[in-house]
C-alpha cells in the first residue's frame, strides 16, 4: 500500500500523524539525471505551500523543490551531503529530502494518489 | 516560424537502446542512454564509448584554384599548403574577424581526386552552407552520410577489428576504405580530448558498422550530455558557447589553429582585426573556471570581483566527473586574469571560483613518435 501523495512538480509527501517527508519522485530522478548536489535547507525554518525550499542540481539542470505544505522544517536527510546519489538509487525511501512538522494537513486533500499520478505521468 | 526537430537516420536504432532523446541544433538528438551521463563519462576516459553525431555537416569540395581562393577569404590557413592526408581544426571568420563556425578541413584523397573534407557545426549549417553554395563549385554535401567518434583509450583496438587501420595513423591523420563499394571517411580526432576516430559512412552501411563496434564489451553508446562534459574537461570551445560571431579566435585563445602569415593577406576576412589583436592584448580573455564546494557551474552566470562588479560570463559549466567537482569556460576582463578574488554568481549568493589551466584533463591523444 502506499500512502504517498504526489504534486505535479513531482514531489512525493507522506503524512505520518503530523509529521510530512518530502522527496522526489522516481520519475523525477530519472528526468534529472545523475544528480550531483543537493542545497539542503535549515532546520527550524518556517516554509509555505509552493515555496521554493531547496535546489538540486543533476549533470543536466538546477531544479527547484518547492514544498506542498505549510508548516516547519524539523528534519533533513544529512546523508544526502555526502552522496547525493542515493536519490538516483532510491528517490523514494532512502532519498528522502526533509521532514516537515505539518500545520495544515488539508492541504495534501488536492494533491495526487500514487494511481493518479501515474495516468499524469501517461498524459 | 518554429520547426520540428529533424531525426538523424539512425534515430528507431538509438531509441531501441535506450537513448533520451532532447532537441539540439534543429535535431532529435541522444543527449543519454540508460548508464547515465557520469557513466557514460568516465567510459570513454577509461575504455571506449561511441557518440552518433550524424547532426553535424559534413561537406565535399574539389581543391581546385577556384575553390581555394574563394575559401581562403573565409578560412585562415594556406589551403594549397595542407598536407595531403591531414586535418586541421580551424574556422570560417566574418570580416571583423569573428568566428561563422569553428571547423575540421582536411586535404584529402579520393578515388584519385583531392578535396577539401569539412566537418561543421549542426546549429551553423545554414550560415556555412550559404558560404559554400555560393563560393565554390562542384561542391557535394554528404547528406547521405552518418557521422560516428569512437572515444577513447580502447577506440583503436575496437575501431581495428572492424575496419583495418593502416600503420602510421596518428592524431588528424586521414584515411579511407571502402565497405561494400561505399567511401568510408576516417580522421584520428575527436572533441573528447581522448584518442579516436571520426568515421564517415554512408547510411546504408551505417547501422551494421555500428552494431559491429558495440559488439566489443568495453564500447557503449553515449549521448550529448557526456561528450559536453568531456569536451569542457579538455577545455575545448563550443559554437554557441565560447564561440560566436562577435569573437575572434585570439579572444578565444585560438591563435595557435591561425596561420599568422595568412594576416597580412587582405583576402582574408577580418585580417586587420586579428592582426591588431596579435599586437594588443585583446580587452578579453578565455579562462578555465574551478568551483570550490559542491556547487554547479552553469551557462550564463555572472563573475564578479570582491566589490560586485560584473567582470565575465560564464560561457560553459558541467559537473567534471573526473575531478568530482563543477568546471566551466568562460571570459573574464583581461586585468582579471590573474586575480584570485573572483567569484561567480549562484542562485544571488557569491561563490569563490578558481582560474584554472586548461585542459582540466590532459589530452591524451596519440601522436606518433616526434620526429
Amino acid at each position: 500500500m502506499n500512502d504517498k501523495k504526489y504534486t505535479k512538480d513531482h514531489e512525493w509527501i507522506l503524512l505520518e500523524e503530523s509529521v510530512a517527508t518530502i522527496g522526489i519522485s522516481n520519475h523525477a530522478q530519472e528526468s534529472l539525471g545523475d544528480i550531483v548536489f543537493i542545497e539542503l535547507p535549515k532546520i527550524g525554518k518556517t516554509i509555505k505551500a509552493k515555496q521554493e525550499i531547496c535546489v538540486i542540481e543533476s549533470v543536466k539542470a538546477a531544479s527547484d523543490i518547492y514544498s506542498p505544505i505549510d508548516g516547519e522544517i524539523i528534519e533533513i536527510n544529512k546523508e544526502l551531503e555526502k552522496d547525493a546519489t542515493i536519490i538516483n538509487q532510491d528517490a523514494e525511501n532512502k532519498g528522502w529530502i526533509f521532514k516537515i512538522k505539518v500545520t495544515e494537513p488539508n492541504q495534501l486533500d488536492d494533491l495526487m494518489s500514487a494511481e493518479d499520478y501515474s495516468k499524469f505521468l501517461e498524459q | 516560424m518554429t520547426k520540428l526537430p529533424l531525426d538523424i537516420p539512425l534515430n528507431d536504432f538509438h531509441l531501441a537502446r535506450g537513448a533520451k532523446m532532447i532537441s539540439f541544433a534543429g535535431y532529435n538528438m541522444p543527449i543519454n542512454y540508460s548508464s547515465g551521463i557520469i557513466n557514460e563519462h568516465n567510459k570513454v576516459r577509461t575504455h571506449c564509448g561511441i557518440f552518433d553525431v550524424s547532426h553535424m555537416g559534413q561537406i565535399l569540395i574539389p581543391s581546385s584554384n577556384y575553390n581555394i581562393c574563394n575559401l581562403e577569404k573565409y578560412i585562415p590557413l594556406n589551403l594549397k599548403k595542407l598536407k595531403s592526408n591531414k586535418s586541421n581544426y580551424s574556422f570560417l571568420l566574418n570580416e571583423k574577424g569573428g568566428i561563422i563556425d569553428d571547423i575540421i578541413i582536411s586535404n584529402i584523397n579520393l578515388n584519385n581526386k583531392t578535396f577539401f573534407y569539412i566537418v561543421y557545426n549542426a546549429s551553423r549549417k545554414n550560415h556555412d552552407e550559404n558560404i559554400f553554395i555560393k563560393h565554390t563549385k562542384n561542391y557535394k554535401i554528404l547528406k547521405k552520410n552518418c557521422l560516428f567518434a569512437i572515444q577513447g583509450p580502447e577506440a583503436y583496438r575496437v575501431l581495428n577489428k572492424v575496419i583495418k587501420i593502416p600503420n602510421n595513423i596518428h592524431f588528424l591523420d586521414f584515411f579511407s576504405t571502402n565497405i561494400k563499394l561505399k567511401n568510408v571517411l576516417i580522421t584520428r580526432t575527436g572533441y573528447t580530448g581522448e584518442d579516436g576516430f571520426e568515421i564517415s559512412i554512408p547510411i546504408e552501411r551505417a547501422e551494421n558498422f555500428l552494431k559491429k563496434l558495440l559488439e566489443d564489451n568495453n564500447s557503449i553508446l553515449c549521448g550529448l550530455g557526456s561528450r559536453d562534459s568531456l569536451r569542457v574537461e579538455a577545455g575545448l570551445s563550443l559554437y554557441g558557447h565560447e564561440l560566436n560571431e562577435d569573437i575572434t579566435p585570439i579572444e578565444a585563445g585560438l591563435l595557435w589553429a591561425l596561420d599568422k602569415e595568412r594576416l597580412n593577406d587582405n583576402n582574408l576576412n577580418g585580417n586587420k582585426e586579428l592582426f591588431d589583436q596579435l599586437c594588443n592584448q585583446p580587452a578579453k580573455k578565455k579562462i578555465g573556471i574551478k568551483m570550490e564546494n559542491r556547487t554547479m557551474i552553469r551557462e550564463g552566470m555572472t563573475i564578479v570581483n570582491k566589490n560586485n562588479d560584473k567582470i565575465g560570463i560564464v560561457t560553459s559549466g558541467c559537473f567534471s566527473p573526473t575531478l568530482n567537482k563543477s568546471i566551466g569556460l568562460g571570459y573574464i576582463s583581461s586585468d582579471y586574469s590573474l586575480s584570485n578574488e573572483i567569484f561567480c554568481k549562484i542562485r544571488d549568493k557569491l561563490e569563490v571560483i578558481k582560474i584554472s589551466n586548461l585542459p582540466f584533463v590532459k589530452k591524451n591523444y596519440n601522436k606518433g613518435a616526434i620526429k
